[in-house]
């Protein structure tokens, strides 16, 4: 129990880093604390390979992504104060009635843990467990899932793509209007 | 000693509204994409959190909700690769990523 408030506390503290802190790079590093204690969280549940997974996939490659964008685009800290007043308080008061409604429900509505062996009977969530349960019952979900990255991968890729080639069109006609000039003259 | 189920809800409840107040109050769009991933984490823990429960009918029952995590982990990675592709594309013509400046697509 100790170490749940323990990781409990590192993740939230980590998740009001993440909606506080002017600098997007802050709020991207707070977010890396979170997913890590959530790693560490998924070790407590049983969800060992999960855990891995989410320090590789998560940690790694999408936080790096996050702040290879950041700092491409080179974002300062400096947000404009909202449109709407009215707006952070409503969003205050829904997110605590959202997380009491939430809580008192998940408290209320409680069934006892299943025993020690039923638990025991998961191995940790490991590997091969999982992929045992993947390939035989979620084999279409599992395809679906990665015909979906190549899909992102090439509208990633595309998107880039067109950015570059309309820059790159843009600067020809210039070049092009430039040299007119320069022939005129 | 086990930490019942309850517990991890009420943590994972407290983190998707705090991703939830970050989606409202930010108005950058990196920010509002952080939020968002927040948000699907604490998704991620209560379906974990109810995975170990389930194993009471069978631990194939508890892993194919481990199964669904590890699902929605790619699609995860697919998405922040599209998103940022997205705000990256914005940013070229734009050179902002205040969400309130982007209203041309708004019907």
């Amino acid at each position: 129990m100790i170490g749940f408030i323990i990781l409990a506390a590192a993740m939230i503290a980590g998740a009001i880093g993440v909606v506080a802190f002017r600098q997007p790079v802050h709020a991207a590093l707070s977010l890396v604390a979170t997913l890590l204690a959530l790693a560490v969280t998924y070790v407590t549940l049983q969800a060992h390979f999960l855990a891995v997974v989410q320090v590789i996939v998560y940690g790694g490659a999408i936080m790096v992504l996050f702040l290879f964008v950041i700092m491409l685009l080179n974002v300062e800290g400096q947000e404009p104060a909202p449109h709407m007043k009215w707006l952070p308080p409503v969003a205050y008061l829904t997110a605590l009635l959202v997380a009491a409604g939430i809580t008192i429900t998940a408290f209320v509505d409680r069934a006892p843990l299943p025993g020690a062996d039923r638990i025991a009977a998961l191995q940790g969530g490991s590997a091969e467990q999982l992929g045992t349960v993947l390939f035989s019952h979620y084999v279409l979900a599992f395809q679906l899932v990665g015909v979906l990255l190549l899909t992102g991968i090439v509208g990633a890729v595309s998107l880039a793509q067109r950015g570059a080639t309309t820059e790159r069109k843009e600067r020809q006609t210039e070049e092009a209007a430039g040299e007119r000039e320069l022939s005129h003259g | 000693m086990m930490v019942p189920t309850p517990y991890y809800v009420a943590l994972s409840s407290v983190l998707l509204t705090i991703g939830m107040v970050g989606v409202l109050t930010r108005r950058s769009a990196i920010m509002m994409f952080l939020s968002i991933e927040l948000m699907l984490n604490a998704a991620n823990l209560a379906i974990v959190a109810f995975a170990r429960q389930w194993s009471a009918s069978g631990a194939e029952t508890a892993l194919s909700g481990q199964a669904a995590v590890f699902i929605i982990l790619a699609i995860a990675a697919a998405e922040v690769a599209v998103g940022l592709g997205i705000l990256v594309a914005i940013f070229r013509h734009r050179v902002s990523t205040d969400v309130d400046e982007l209203s041309e697509v708004r019907l």
